[in-house]
């Protein structure tokens, strides 16, 4: 396993329709040798569509896939050794667990002693060892699962493509998969694309996440570059909760944007790395919960209205009312205790906040 | 990069036609066997109606002007109207029962639906005639409980024919009302239930309206099959009960007149067709017809 | 025991019964009749005799006419499974919309009366030289049989989850390989279950075989035809008692593995 040698996926101007339905737009994207790349987004963004041209049963329009050094656009799926985890796990009903995981085996003309041993092999990574002579309606759905996950690793292949693969889960189970899929990457590196529209699964499992939207990728990072440098308000709104306020841009320059907040005086300004907008004119300004802070000073502040505060636990979440009848939601660990109809005064560190474009409101 | 994307579409386009290649093989056996075993025959048959002494439609003439034939075709519809109507009328009971029984009576129900589909018209109507005979055990028991002093004439008479054939076609019939009668969703009665409409408003205005597409496809099998049917009515039936299919065989066998038989047939054929255009704008015969 | 108040339902209910009843019960009329020692029929039976069951073996006509239709019916079993199942992979790769017109063409022999294609069969085969043959008979009755097969194998096929073929064509599995691996497999109770009606509603036929069998093809139902216009002997009711014994098993052989699919996958939800 060790001595495998990682490819990497490049998409060259990849488009697909279907009729009159654009549903992948030209796309380029590189994908690094060993990488796990999530693509998140909600159903009919073009997500599975793109899973689908990697592994070769859907034919794009136009462009070019190229895996490792290799053009594949033209071969079929059988001849690109990748190994693909379903939705509801394609799992074949009539064979035990033994035979589908040895399937892909059996067709490379592994035989004998060898084969059983890389099958055992592959059921031992996944916990399973011991289970290959039941038959698949024996298991639960998470074993199911790791059966998948079992018969698409043992075949070695060059990528793994994972469908939405713990949407039949509970939530339990799917963190603990979660988990254990992370760790099977970390200890041997595969390049992975992994589809989902869970964006919590997205920012614990990989090391890239591409947004994706009407066939598109809108923005594509790292979990923690999406999560604090968002480029639009719906990826804002995508990942995590967010307090978007609409605002004015003033002027940018000296390394920062001034803007204005509707509804309050007062100039507030922002690092120009922070501003995914600044051109002078309508705009809005992204402070998530727990940037949020109760403020002593009237400096650089905002005054709010306390409507309502829930007890999380350790956290305490307090919704507030801002001046243009807005409403947001601050969150804070052992924040002193507000009651409703407090008059408040909230702040935020300047390179906590985010401008934005201002399109994105209501489509969601 | 431009080479691409012609290499890409010419490789599409090659796919595409190998595809359609392939699904058209797969069609190749039965395009070849209808053809020639069912498409060409029916034409043979088309063109011989109209290759009668007289003319092209003389046959067709012949067959409609004259007062025997005529008489022939009415009682053919009348049959199987009665036969459709019976029919409708015992299976709505028969499929509502089996919606209401589980387990194992549920089990001896439907067999009783299914296990008539699979066993021989011919050995079905034999029993009909041994049952129904001059000394057969039908007359037996009538004549043992006081009904009938001397035995009645059931067979070779239309109450034989008539008999016969409702019990024959009577499956064709239960199985599309019984699946209808699933597909109705029981809230939709509990609904109307709570909203205080007694039961028989429920049934009439819920429950029969949902099903009725159910008996009309059943009816229409019924009708359909009873139109052509050669089997019951030839051996239940007496001199009277000459049925369209009968004629026809006549005409082959015994007449050897082979245009009169083939206008014949295609005037059956028509009739179904015409049936079946008519009845198929209201329901959508196709969906009844998985038998499970 | 539930007392019966006397409502609409339990009258129907009653009513459906008896239906019910009348469906099934006097198609065993005959199996009686076939064990009646005299030699003309009588039910109930007096004397119990397996006596006319030895007559129908000594029997060469009859027992012609029985090899007959089974040769029959192996060879429109063959027939229909080839021709229909082919042709409901072939639905399986059509657009959703052309689907019901390619069913409605494969299944317009069932819509055409039978005495037609009967006819027109007799007409043809005369001139072509399967008149009176088993491959005539055999062609003629896959006529009826090819649309059951094509519906058996076509319900198995849209159970079939679609992914199942591209999991093995992803790990690397050749088109024929996945046929054979996956596929069929799958199918195979669709084709069982096509595969056996075929085989009786062949063994069943009467109208098409009354046609084209002529003599030297002679199969049971047409000989139990010509026997019972004739006159109603106890050897007529052995043939039919075992035609009916024939399907009956048949029948309950199917909804035995029927029912034995259903329990395991039911296991498995």
């Amino acid at each position: 396993m060790d001595a495998r040698q990682l490819h990497g996926v490049r998409f060259d101007k990849v488009s697909k329709s279907f009729g009159e339905v654009k549903a992948l737009q030209p796309l380029d994207l590189e994908i690094k040798p060993g990488e796990f790349l999530t693509l998140l987004g909600p159903s009919g963004s073009g997500k599975t569509t793109l899973l689908n041209i990697v592994a070769g049963f859907l034919d794009p329009n136009t462009g070019r896939l190229i895996v490792g050094d290799k053009d594949v656009t033209a071969l079929p799926p059988r001849l690109r050794n990748i190994g693909m985890v379903f939705q509801n796990y394609a799992l074949f009903p009539h064979m035990t667990v033994a035979e589908n995981v040895a399937y892909g085996l059996k067709v490379r003309n592994v035989r004998g002693p060898a084969l059983k041993s890389r099958v055992d092999e592959a059921l031992e990574m996944v916990q399973l060892g011991g289970y290959g002579d039941r038959g698949i309606d024996q298991l639960s759905g998470g074993q199911q699962q790791r059966v998948a996950l079992a018969r698409a690793m043992v075949i070695e292949p060059d990528l793994l493509l994972m469908d939405e693969p713990l949407g039949a889960l509970d939530r339990q189970l799917r963190k603990q998969v979660q988990l254990e899929i992370r760790r099977l990457h970390a200890k041997a590196p595969r390049t992975t694309i992994y589809v989902t529209h869970d964006q919590e699964e997205a920012l614990v499992m990989s090391d890239r996440v591409a947004i994706m939207r009407h066939g598109e990728i809108i923005q594509i990072g790292t979990p923690a570059e999406l999560y604090k440098k968002p480029n639009s308000a719906y990826i804002a709104r995508f990942l995590g909760e967010s307090n978007l306020l609409p605002a004015t841009i003033l002027h940018s320059g000296n390394g920062e944007t001034s803007y204005r907040i509707r509804g309050y005086e007062g100039n507030f300004t922002v690092p120009a790395a922070n501003c995914a907008e600044n051109e002078p004119g309508e705009a809005q300004i992204l402070v998530r919960p727990e940037a949020l802070k109760i403020s002593q000073t009237d400096e650089n502040s905002l005054r709010v209205v306390v409507e309502e505060a829930v007890y999380l636990g350790e956290l305490t979440a307090t919704k507030v009312r801002f001046a243009d009848g807005q409403e947001g939601w601050l969150r804070a660990m052992n924040s002193p205790a507000h009651s409703v109809g407090d008059v408040v005064r909230v702040t935020w560190s300047p390179e906590d906040s985010r401008l934005l474009p201002k399109g994105d409101q209501a489509d969601n | 990069m431009t080479w691409a994307a012609p290499s890409r579409g010419f490789r599409g386009r090659d796919q595409r036609l190998g595809r359609a290649v392939m699904t058209f093989m797969l069609f190749l056996p039965a395009l070849i066997f209808l053809g020639i075993w069912f498409v060409w025959p029916l034409g043979q048959l088309v063109v011989l109606s109209f290759q009668y002494d007289g003319g092209a439609f003389a046959a067709y003439h012949e067959l409609l002007s004259s007062e025997v034939f005529r008489t022939v075709f009415v009682n053919t519809l009348k049959l199987a109207t009665f036969v459709t109507i019976v029919c409708a009328i015992l299976a709505y009971p028969a499929a509502w029962l089996l919606t209401r029984i589980k387990g194992f009576w549920f089990s001896v129900g439907l067999y009783c639906i299914l296990v008539p589909f699979w066993i021989s018209i011919l050995v079905r109507t034999f029993s009909w005639m041994l049952l129904l005979e001059r000394n057969g055990p039908v007359n037996n028991i009538l004549m043992s409980i006081g009904i009938t002093d001397q035995p009645l004439k059931l067979l070779f008479n239309d109450f034989g024919v008539y008999l016969g054939m409702v019990h024959v076609l009577l499956p064709y019939a239960v199985l599309p009302v019984y699946s209808s009668m699933l597909k109705v969703d029981h809230r939709l009665l509990q609904a109307s239930d709570s909203l205080g409409a007694p039961g028989r408003t429920t049934f009439l205005k819920i429950f029969l309206p949902l099903t009725l597409p159910g008996v009309t496809a059943g009816a229409t099998f019924v009708f359909l099959l009873s139109l052509g049917f050669f089997i019951t009515p030839a051996l239940l039936g007496g001199p009277h009960n000459l049925t369209a299919a009968m004629l026809i065989d006549s005409f082959v066998n015994e007449r050897l007149v082979w245009p009169l038989a083939a206008a014949a047939s295609v005037i059956l054929l028509v009739i179904v067709l015409v049936v079946l255009a008519v009845t198929s704008r209201f329901v959508s015969l196709g969906s009844s017809v998985v038998v499970k | 025991m539930k007392r019966y108040k006397p409502t609409p339902q339990a009258a129907a209910q009653i009513f459906g019964a008896a239906v019910l009843a009348f469906l099934v019960m006097p198609i065993f009329a005959v199996v009686p009749a076939s064990v009646n020692e005299a030699s003309f029929i009588k039910i109930p039976p007096e004397t119990l005799s397996l006596k006319w069951y030895g007559a129908f073996l000594e029997d060469r006509g009859w027992m012609i006419a029985l090899f007959n239709s089974l040769r029959v019916a192996l060879l429109t079993t063959a027939i229909a499974l080839f021709i229909g199942t082919l042709a409901a992979l072939g639905v399986e790769r059509l657009p959703k919309r052309a689907r019901p017109f390619v069913i409605g063409a494969v299944l317009s022999p069932l819509i055409v009366p039978v005495i037609m294609i009967s006819i027109a069969l007799y007409y043809v085969t005369r001139s072509i030289g399967l008149y009176g043959t088993v491959p005539g008979l055999a062609l003629g009755h896959a006529l009826l049989c090819v649309p059951f097969v094509l519906l058996n194998v076509s319900v198995s096929l849209q159970r079939l989850d679609p992914n199942l073929a591209r999991a093995a064509s992803g790990l690397g599995a050749r088109p024929t390989y996945v046929f054979r691996t996956v596929t069929l497999p799958a199918i195979w109770p669709g084709l069982a279950s096509g595969g056996v009606f075929a085989f009786v509603l062949s063994f069943d036929e009467v109208v098409i075989s009354l046609f084209i069998a002529g003599y030297s093809a002679k199969t049971l139902p047409v000989k139990l035809w010509e026997q019972i216009r004739v006159e109603f002997t106890p050897v007529a009711a052995v043939a039919s008692t075992v035609i009916l014994a024939f399907t009956v098993l048949l029948f309950i052989a199917t909804r035995m593995s029927a029912r034995k699919r259903t329990a395991s996958s039911e296991r498995s939800q």
